[in-house]
């Protein structure tokens, strides 16, 4: 590492010296921002994170911010531009906006972020659902992120197909049928194989969100809460892959390829009739509903229900990075935008679910109906999901793992190409050669 | 003719007579000495400074890191010594990468190499509106990689691709362009055609354009056909840039990444590593399992392949070109003669 620290001190050096030159002022960078002392500040996010309007009124009421926003398509490849750049030691925003998912790999260099407790951290602290702010906390008690949303699941499904398929299509009759609050997996499989039969159609996209869900919902995940890893000889997990496995081998996933669905064609065409939603994943449907060119006629809607209790599925942080040149400022818009007056905004904006109590309560007053679900309270429904989730302890290989171990193995299942037996042995393989003996 | 030159005012300098008499050089003419033995290397010395820069130092320091488990966040850990190279010749998904590569590499380099030798010897006919042909074979080139491989990998898609679409309406099964080795090959092969065909063919061009016309001629009037001309005289005269082309073509063909990586973006290469090149094995390594030095690795094998490659090349290039020199081969021979005896 000497050598990059070296030659990051001089590129930090080099690009320090260019902005003083740009901005030709600023004496120090902790100075806070006015008009007399301009500060630009960058940001990175990812998806659909709802932002842009929010960007527009703090530039308003902070005279001299200047925000300047990069979105990255999909978390995967956010995570690529946060490790490229950590690794270098230079280039990332002055805000990153970081996933649950990788939150593990980061938690093993929260030395290279700013401890918010010096900005402030410890008076807001009480805003979010607790098991939140502390995810953002690391193991020496410094916060190195302020969570944006969470992603409590409930269950989108295609009120018009269920109708053909004589089912209930109204969100009640739905939440019931799948068992309401004590909804399993195995009602959600043997309506999907119900479904099947009456249709001939498929029950799910594909069976790697199905499998995140479960994953999600269980108490220790890929990681013990001791940082062990958490899957071979694990038979609860065990236990729900063979049932994922038997009902994608009975039909019931479209194969579909994840965050792509034919540029959102699969969600119009009738491939599946069900869907695992986590809040964010209702800008997603939104989006990809967008580029197909379906509008509310599609038919999906959103049920308070999912099968195997409450699950938590994502949900992002937004931290401030040590090579940022204004962590005040920086540490200051990060808190703004989470704070729960924003996180409504960015809610109506995204879609997703706020992750500050107040925000959540707002929500619920407000019960303003999701015109793409069919006028669903998806702000209600969350708020209903979200109650019982417990964090789940994310290791440093999660998203590895959850990608590139059992992505191959589910992708087997989704093609026929392997028997439930022969994915798991596949899966145990890859966790060997990428994680264990990486 | 050399009196023409302004060059032999320097050439004529006389040297000879200065020495003879010997008188101590005044400090000027130390200045020229040193000006007309120093110079050229300066002149060059941008661009050794530069490669010194950006391409030996990366290249020695990402030696220095595959000795050493280097995780990409954490940064250096212990020295290892080759440890990261045994492993990783003992790795099933490095020679994956490897048999994907030279897969890849072969289904494009073999069929554009014919295509664009074909497109260049029509080009090179007496065609209306030359420019014209000849801009619209580079139009693709100039089209971004990643412009292409999004094109692409939509009309490959599996089930909303267009050429599934139009296969299904004439009742075939879909191809799984993206689950099967070998029509993910042939996909990603198309997407590198597409994109490199017209731009060896404009190279082929300019070197079929040297080859003498009095050849092509005379063959003509002695009966050789456009078939007989094309195969005994425009391939033996181009051969030095054939060869050059095929090196250009396995160098690139080696080092491919942005075609396989945008072909499945969720993925590094294929759910199941289907058409997953070295290169893009390589990133995965870093960017994904994090494993700085194991990468660095890869990077330094891969970095010998091409040598070896380029040897290869080099050698079987050395041999044309004095095989051409010495002996020209029966059909050249043949063609010269009767030119010569045509002419005479």
């Amino acid at each position: 590492m000497k050598f990059v620290r070296r030659h990051t001190a001089t590129a930090i050096a080099g690009v320090a010296a260019m902005a003083l030159l740009a901005t030709g002022c600023s004496s120090s960078p902790e100075q806070a921002a006015s008009a007399d002392n301009p500060v630009e500040l960058t940001v990175t996010t990812f998806g659909t994170f709802g932002y842009d309007d929010l960007y527009a009124e703090y530039e308003e009421a902070n005279p001299g911010v200047k925000v300047k926003a990069t979105n990255i398509d999909r978390g995967s490849n956010a995570r690529t531009d946060a490790f490229t750049k950590l690794a270098a030691g230079s280039g990332l925003s002055d805000v990153v906006a970081i996933e649950e998912g990788w939150l593990g790999s980061i938690m093993e260099v929260s030395d290279q972020f700013v401890d918010l407790n010096e900005h402030g951290a410890a008076d807001i602290k009480d805003n979010w659902v607790d098991w939140k702010f502390k995810q953002g906390t690391d193991p020496d008690g410094r916060v190195i992120g302020y969570g944006t949303d969470i992603g409590p699941q409930g269950l989108c499904y295609n009120g018009k197909l269920f109708e053909a398929a004589g089912m209930p299509s109204d969100r009640e009759s739905v939440a019931e049928l799948f068992g309401g609050g004590d909804a399993t997996w195995e009602t959600y499989f043997k309506l999907g194989e119900q479904y099947k039969a009456a249709t001939g159609k498929a029950w799910y996209d594909q069976s790697g969100f199905v499998w995140n869900s479960m994953v999600n919902q269980m108490e220790e995940g890929y990681y013990t809460k001791d940082g062990e890893l958490n899957i071979e000889g694990n038979p609860e997990m065990k236990d729900k892959f063979e049932m994922l496995a038997a009902g994608t081998a009975a039909g019931l996933s479209a194969n579909q390829t994840q965050w792509d669905w034919g540029n959102g064609k699969a969600f119009v065409d009738g491939s599946f009739a069900t869907f695992v939603c986590p809040g964010w994943m209702l800008g997603t449907i939104k989006g990809q509903l967008e580029s197909a060119g379906g509008g509310t006629e599609s038919g999906w809607d959103f049920a308070d229900v999912f099968p195997g209790g409450a699950s938590n599925w994502g949900g992002a942080f937004l931290s401030v990075p040590k090579t940022s040149e204004h962590p005040a400022e920086a540490a200051k818009l990060a808190a703004w935008l989470t704070a729960p007056e924003q996180q409504v905004k960015q809610s109506a904006a995204a879609n997703n679910f706020p992750s500050t109590l107040k925000a959540q309560e707002k929500l619920v007053a407000d019960a303003t109906p999701n015109v793409v679900f069919n006028n669903a309270p998806t702000g209600v429904i969350l708020a209903n999901r979200a109650k019982g989730v417990v964090a789940q302890f994310k290791g440093p290989d999660d998203s590895v793992i959850q990608e590139n171990v059992f992505g191959p193995a589910l992708k087997m299942l989704d093609a026929g190409t392997a028997d439930a037996d022969k994915a798991w042995s596949e899966a145990l393989t890859l966790l060997n050669d990428l994680v264990v003996n990486n | 003719m050399e009196g023409k030159s302004p060059m032999t005012t320097t050439v004529n300098r006389p040297a000879k007579t200065l020495a003879a008499i010997k008188p101590k050089p005044t400090f000027k003419q130390r200045l020229n000495v040193f000006d007309v033995k120093a110079s050229p290397y300066l002149y060059i010395a941008p661009f050794f400074i530069l490669f010194a820069l950006v391409g030996l130092f990366p290249l020695v320091y990402t030696f220095v890191v595959s000795l050493f488990d280097w995780h990409l966040l954490k940064g250096q850990g212990d020295f290892v010594g080759l440890q990261n190279f045994t492993e990783v010749l003992q790795d099933r998904f490095f020679w994956n990468s490897l048999f994907n590569t030279v897969s890849i590499f072969l289904l494009s380099a073999i069929p554009q190499l014919a295509v664009a030798l074909f497109l260049a010897a029509v080009l090179d006919q007496n065609l209306r509106a030359k420019t014209f042909w000849r801009m619209s074979v580079l139009l693709p080139y100039i089209v971004t990689p990643v412009a292409v491989a999004m094109i692409f990998t939509n009309m490959f898609g599996e089930q909303y691709g267009l050429i599934n679409n139009v296969l299904g309406n004439f009742g075939l099964d879909p191809v799984m362009w993206k689950n099967e080795t070998l029509p993910s090959h042939i996909a990603i092969a198309t997407m590198v055609n597409w994109r490199w065909t017209g731009y060896n063919a404009l190279i082929l061009l300019a070197a079929m354009q040297a080859v003498p016309r009095d050849l092509y001629e005379s063959a003509a009037l002695d009966g050789a056909g456009a078939l007989r001309r094309f195969f005994s005289i425009t391939l033996p005269s181009i051969r030095p840039t054939m060869v050059f082309v095929v090196i250009t073509s396995t160098i690139g063909g080696l080092q491919i990444f942005t075609e396989p990586r945008l072909f499945d973006p969720a993925t590094a290469g294929g759910s199941q590593r289907q058409f997953q090149t070295t290169v893009l094995y390589l990133w995965e390594m870093a960017f994904q399992r994090q494993n700085f030095g194991k990468a660095s690795t890869i990077a330094w094998l891969l970095f010998l392949i091409i040598v070896l490659f380029g040897v290869i090349n080099y050698l079987i290039s050395r041999r044309i070109a004095t095989a051409d020199a010495a002996k020209p081969t029966r059909s050249t021979r043949r063609a010269r003669k009767r030119a010569e005896r045509t002419t005479r």
